[in-house]
């Protein structure tokens, strides 16, 4: 190459790599599609949430014709993994639906933003304060509960009616719900419901029907390994007479309805929260409904309302005054409220919800029905878990696939997870 | 993670360009670091700098949302003396790599001896062979992998097993075909060594009376061995690291009862499930010093087995 030119060749090499290196480094929340504010908005869910949750967008796209939002959506465990890395590498979506687990890890690591401070857009008034304090941490407001929802037994109505078994009434306790599970087993050769000893949530309706709790106050764990040992010892006995669902099934689950032993057709019933109930329309179209969780021997109830899922807004975003717009629409605009129907839960903001409430139709009138059927008799919610519980509930799951395996007896497994638990609840 | 390219060194071939006539002056460095600095950056933006943050992670406890809490050698201990799902996906691993590169490497030269004695359609039958190598490694074809291993499956509908990765005793053993069937790559290798053979020696020993199997085992292996040391080096080092398949086949939790929790499956488990970056950290270095000792003893032994036809001139 001739000497004189070598100067200038750097120089514009060098600005070509700057700019190759600019571009890589562009934040998405920079990113501006048209002349638009780009949002970006993530959330679990099923098909049905999805189709939803798009016209809600849709809706809301037009009233703010200078924002564009951009959805995604997958399965709850893999949500979870997603959003973990996103938010660790500083690149949370700017409006991302939370579970109860999240919050406390979420807030304390800053990922969240004060929702506090975009009041005049984001209106809280009309949510009942003791709900709206569950997305609150140290007094700062991180994350708006959006719905809410409660435990259920799901079960195909057509194929129990005609199994001859009685139908599940008000309420039943755990040996009642053993027995009708035994019944269904006996008469269709199909198990009746997906095994629930690998259900942190299940386990934690067992142990809140005796007066107990997952965790302390201070967040320590509140059971026992012996608590733990009875409650693997019952679904074990289970299982092993085939009542119900094999481990080969259960190892299955990954947190969304299509896998499930019901969604296969492979079982009666399925323990579940209410709102992702209603996938299971799609998969059992004869119809599907809902009975309340069993409870303690003594009429205990163990479940309990829980905000179902929250809406937060990433700390990082460039546009703070949208996404707070985004969240108020989807929490207080009586439109969204109709689109959405109660596939995260019946909505919070109280006039919404009487407006909307009478117009409800399928399933969500089914979920509507059954959370009323079930108001006045649940205790108190348990205070949001502790950090560590989000790695936990995997942790449950795959020790109780050393008892479900037969490779660990149910004491073994529950020792085992007594001390990972103390271990990652003190880390 | 650790590279696998040991093939680099062979790139720097390329460098013997002809003596130029008229000698480089030295201002004219300045272009070439010009065009080299994308690769320089690159290597130290992409890969010196996150290497060295990861080793300072693996004496931290970070949980990816607080800053990194200096901790020592407390990860390392708690990995040797208190995780025994550590030393399960240790063991793990270690069966998986005793299976999977052995199968592997049988199979891929098995191939290449009858494509090479093939006449006709030997181009078919090496790109269809390959084929796997190209596709195998994407999250699909392991998703494909495990609905045929399934419960109700093909698998299962042919021979009535009852579906193999619902089976702790069997998922493994479905993860390590899925890497056997992607024989390729070490199958062309060999198929190249094979030809490297010189015909002479063939001749040489048949006239010397030896039958097929003696030909196989006196002509062909040691001069195939240098071939055999390559493949596997880079099979066992790749097989070490092993994780879509098994993450694929084990629904992503190394299930069924941590039976497929292989070594990386569980790094990737503490890192994004459990949150433990310092603790995933230290497991990569740990892994990273592993298979460069494995690697060492590969060598080491190689000097008894492997022949490289060029000493015999020494």
């Amino acid at each position: 190459m001739p000497g004189h030119r070598t100067k200038g060749f750097c120089a514009s090499a060098a600005a070509l790599v700057l700019c190759a290196m600019l571009a890589g480094c562009g934040g998405p929340g920079e990113s501006v599609g048209g002349g638009k504010v780009v949002l970006r908005y993530t959330w679990w869910g099923n098909p049905d949430r999805a189709e939803r949750t798009e016209q809600a967008v849709a809706r809301f796209e037009k009233q703010h014709p200078n924002v564009q939002v951009q959805t995604s959506f997958s399965a709850y465990d893999a949500y979870k993994q997603k959003l973990a890395t996103q938010a660790a590498g500083g690149d949370a979506p700017d409006v991302m639906q939370l579970d109860y687990r999240q919050i406390d890890q979420y807030a304390s690591g800053d990922v969240l933003l004060d929702l506090a401070k975009q009041k005049a857009v984001l209106r809280t008034g009309e949510i009942d304060p003791g709900l709206l304090a569950t997305g609150r941490l140290d007094g700062t407001q991180y994350a708006i509960p959006q719905g809410r929802g409660t435990e259920t037994v799901a079960y195909d109505v057509k194929a129990w009616k005609e199994s001859g078994v009685p139908l599940p009434g008000g309420s039943w306790t755990w040996s009642e719900w053993a027995d009708a599970m035994r019944a269904l087993a006996q008469k269709t050769g199909r198990p009746g419901a997906t095994d629930p000893g690998q259900s942190e949530d299940c386990f934690e309706v067992w142990l809140r029907g005796q007066g107990k709790s997952l965790y302390t106050k201070d967040g320590g764990l509140g059971f026992t390994a012996g608590d733990l040992t009875r409650w693997w010892t019952f679904t074990d006995e289970l299982r092993r007479e085939g009542v119900v669902s094999p481990a080969e099934q259960t190892t299955q689950l990954d947190g969304s309805v299509e896998n499930t032993p019901l969604g296969r057709g492979e079982a009666m019933s399925d323990s579940n929260w209410d709102a992702p109930a209603s996938g299971y329309l799609a998969l059992i179209p004869s119809g599907v409904a809902l009975a309340p969780m069993p409870s303690g021997e003594d009429g205990t109830p163990g479940q309990y309302f829980k905000p179902s899922m929250f809406l937060g807004v990433g700390a990082s975003t460039a546009h703070p005054k949208e996404a707070a717009q985004l969240v108020d629409f989807l929490i207080n605009d009586e439109e969204a409220a109709h689109i959405l129907g109660a596939t995260r839960g019946i909505p919070v903001n109280e006039s919404v919800r009487e407006a909307i409430e009478p117009q409800l139709k399928d399933f969500d009138r089914t979920i509507a029905d059954y959370q009323a059927s079930l108001e006045g008799s649940l205790k108190d919610p348990p205070q949001a878990p502790p950090s560590g519980d989000n790695a936990l509930q995997t942790t449950f799951q795959r020790d109780y696939d050393q008892v479900s395996y037969e490779r660990m007896s149910p004491r073994e497994a529950a020792e085992n997870y007594v001390t990972e638990a103390k271990a990652e609840l003190r880390s | 993670m650790t590279t696998t390219d040991i093939s680099a060194p062979a790139a720097g071939k390329a460098g013997t360009t002809p003596v130029p006539k008229r000698r480089p002056k030295r201002e004219s460095q300045g272009p070439a670091w010009v065009f080299l600095s994308p690769w320089v950056l690159g290597a130290i933006v992409l890969t010196l700098l996150p290497m060295a943050v990861s080793l300072y992670l693996s004496f931290t406890d970070y949980d990816l949302f607080n800053p990194p809490r200096w901790v020592g050698l407390r990860n390392y201990v708690q990995m040797f003396t208190e995780d025994p799902r550590y030393w399960r996906s240790v063991m793990t691993t270690l069966t998986y790599v005793v299976i999977a590169v052995p199968l592997q490497l049988a199979l891929a030269l098995g191939v290449a001896l009858a494509l090479k004695s093939m006449k006709r359609g030997k181009g078919f039958y090496r790109s269809a062979f390959y084929a796997p190598s190209l596709l195998g490694a994407s999250m699909s074809i392991a998703l494909v992998w495990r609905a045929i291993f399934n419960d109700g499956g093909t698998v299962d509908n042919l021979l009535g097993t009852g579906g193999w990765v619902n089976k702790p005793g069997w998922a493994l053993l479905a993860v390590a075909l899925l890497t056997v069937w992607q024989f390729g790559a070490p199958m062309v290798i060999f198929l190249a060594g094979l030809q490297q053979i010189p015909g002479e020696l063939y001749e040489a020993a048949a006239v010397d009376g030896a039958g097929k199997w003696r030909q196989f085992l006196s002509v062909t292996v040691p001069m195939l061995s240098p071939v055999l040391f390559f493949n596997l080096v880079l099979q066992t080092i790749q097989a070490f690291q092993v994780f879509t398949p098994a993450f694929a086949i084990g629904a992503g939790k190394g299930g069924p009862a941590d039976s497929t929790l292989v070594y990386t499956l569980y790094l990737y488990d503490r890192g994004f499930v459990a949150s433990h970056m310092g603790y995933a950290s230290a497991m990569a270095w740990v892994l990273l010093i592993v298979i460069g000792a494995v690697t060492a003893v590969l060598f080491r032994t190689s000097r008894s087995w492997v022949f490289y036809a060029s000493e015999g001139d020494r």
